[in-house]
């Protein structure tokens, strides 16, 4: 599903990956924390997890018991639908002092509320004392995330993984929420990769973006230089159909076709039935990453160029921090 | 009643018991209305009322209060049999497009129920004749009709969705964020595909949607929604360009910037 991805996220970075659904950004934050559904496993290649301490460890190869732990105060997951990742039986409060509780970071019961409360102040939630007792279904959309957020704060992680953080919310919340997250990983000195389909969110918040298509990194660079300056097809295909505020064509360019359903046809290109150079080596041999310019890469054989290096992208890597 | 609207609602009210003692105004004192023709866009945050007051102008629930007028005629009263007449003038396309189509009907059934429904047909080629027509309007290809819903993709149902909302030629064509659970490219297809059919046929449509920056490629006005009320109706190039209400003027500033 996903194919020999390398990401790199550097310390108090955000970083962004961004493809339409079905093309496996879920599935690649999912790997990080092993909560990937029953039916995918992860095949083959690394996690390098780079502790501020200087220790390195690879995330794939430990242990279920290894990595709970390591979930909540190394890493720490936000996901699209914050109704259905909280408890509704469950008062907030008590949700977020789970945290602490099972990781064993405050056991004085007190002092552990304290926190909670102090957290969900610095998330923003009015009269946080009061909120405290709220259960799920008394908050808004916004106020959920926001919880979500105190929740995936409170062990004080590394590493944020944000799924589709904004998606559920109006624009309006939308924003705030992103600059919370913002705020938060400056900070706490948090890194955290963004998962998202919206590019606008992208451009918004993240330092780098991945450009992801059918399992493979089409596209990479910081943000400024990938929407300055798209080189790869696909990716002036999305920003092309993206309607403007402002200034808006008579009709939008599109990506013609639809997802493939069947992938394994592949041999060539992932794009390369739906892109508009109709090369014929596209169609029997995968493109490597070509560099572009210092942090730019793209994975096509037109774009590419013969004069840019080749990154040799075969190898099959997922590097934290 | 002018020939030049289409539909026009004043003073349209609509609230719903949420407790004991509590009531929700969804809709509270609207009045708009729609130009022949035009593509007018109800934007707004979830929950600001624009998905009931498109539900009440289509009828489908009825208003506390208020009067509804189509093409000239009021219909907030009618009782339903006299309203079927209006209702194959004005349908409409939903958000989900999984949802709103019967996974146990083939695309020809779902297509052809409106036209069967309608008797518009006495044969059977000719209605044959007229879904092969609707589905070139819509791009799909001729070997989908035997198939199922499940077995295409989110964009092509939405396309299925519409082939069966313009079927009956309506006048007036109601989407109510028909393109917001899409991808973006299939989104910006699907955008392209209303606005030609918009041209093509003479649709009026009422475009309701969260996304401005898709109200704003597609619509001609825009009406502006919170708590129910409405609190700008404008061009769409003025409220753009020159927002007058600090809502407006908040809610574009909201929007990431590419």
């Amino acid at each position: 599903m996903v194919k020999g991805i390398d990401i790199t996220i550097p310390r108090q970075g955000i970083v962004g990956i961004v493809g339409e659904s079905g093309c496996g950004k879920s599935m690649t934050a999912k790997s990080i924390n092993h909560i990937l559904p029953s039916f995918a496993q992860i095949t083959s290649g690394s996690m390098i997890w780079h502790d501020p301490s200087g220790q390195v460890c690879d995330l794939v190869t430990l242990k279920e018991k290894e990595i709970r732990k390591r979930c909540g105060t190394d890493i720490a997951m936000i996901f699209q639908e914050p109704m259905t990742s909280l408890n509704p039986m469950m008062r907030i409060g008590d949700q977020i002092k789970e945290v602490l509780r099972i990781h064993r970071l405050e056991t004085n019961g007190e002092k552990a509320k304290a926190r909670v409360i102090e957290m969900l102040d610095a998330v923003e939630i009015p009269e946080p004392a009061i909120r405290y007792k709220a259960y799920p279904h008394e908050l808004s959309g916004g106020m959920r995330q926001r919880v979500m957020i105190a929740m995936a704060m409170i062990g004080n992680p590394k590493l944020l993984i944000a799924d589709e953080p904004t998606t559920a919310l109006d624009v309006t919340t939308q924003a705030q929420i992103l600059k919370l997250i913002r705020r938060m990983c400056e900070t706490y000195n948090m890194s955290a990769l963004m998962i998202t389909h919206n590019m606008g969110v992208v451009s918004n918040i993240c330092d780098y973006v991945y450009v992801m298509y059918l399992g493979t990194i089409m596209e990479q660079a910081p943000t400024s230089e990938l929407f300055g300056n798209p080189m790869h097809p696909y990716t002036r295909g999305l920003l092309s159909s993206i309607p403007g505020v402002y200034d808006n064509p008579e009709f939008l360019k599109t990506i013609p076709g639809n997802i493939p359903v069947d992938r394994k046809k592949f041999k060539g290109c992932e794009f390369c039935i739906r892109c508009s150079n109709d090369i014929k080596k596209c169609f029997f041999e995968q493109a490597p990453l070509y560099r572009i310019s210092e942090d730019h890469y793209i994975r096509c054989h037109v774009r590419g160029g013969n004069d840019g290096d080749i990154n040799n992208g075969a190898s099959v890597t997922e590097k934290e921090e | 009643m002018e020939d030049r609207l289409i539909l026009s609602a004043s003073h349209l009210k609509k609230s719903f018991r949420t407790g004991r003692n509590n009531n929700v105004l969804a809709v509270n004192d609207v009045s708009l209305e729609v130009i022949k023709g035009e593509t007018l866009a109800i934007v707004g945050e979830s929950g600001c009322g624009k998905s009931t007051l498109a539900r009440i102008l289509m009828r489908m629930i009825d208003a506390d209060e208020g009067s509804i007028y189509f093409e000239g005629e009021e219909i907030s009263g009618l009782p339903e049999k006299k309203l079927r007449v209006c209702r194959r003038m004005m349908q409409m396309v939903f958000q989900d497009p999984a949802s709103s189509l019967d996974p146990r009907m083939k695309i020809r059934d779902i297509i052809s129920e409106p036209l069967l429904a309608w008797k518009v047909y006495d044969s059977r080629s000719k209605r044959e004749d007229r879904i092969l027509e609707l589905l070139e309007l819509v791009d799909l290809k001729e070997d989908c009709l035997d198939r199922y819903p499940h077995q295409f993709s989110g964009g092509q149902r939405q396309r299925i969705g519409i082939a069966r909302a313009i079927a009956l030629n309506p006048k007036l064509l109601i989407c109510d964020e028909s393109v917001s659970a899409l991808d973006v490219c299939v989104q910006a297809q699907i955008l392209n595909l209303l606005k030609s059919l918009k041209q093509k046929m003479g649709l009026t449509c009422l475009f309701i949607s969260h996304d401005l920056a898709v109200v704003s490629f597609i619509a001609d006005r825009v009406c502006v929604m919170k708590n129910g009320q409405i609190c700008e109706m404008a061009p769409a190039s003025r409220i753009y360009n020159d927002p007058q209400h600090e809502y407006t003027k908040y809610l574009l500033s909201c929007i990431p910037q590419i």
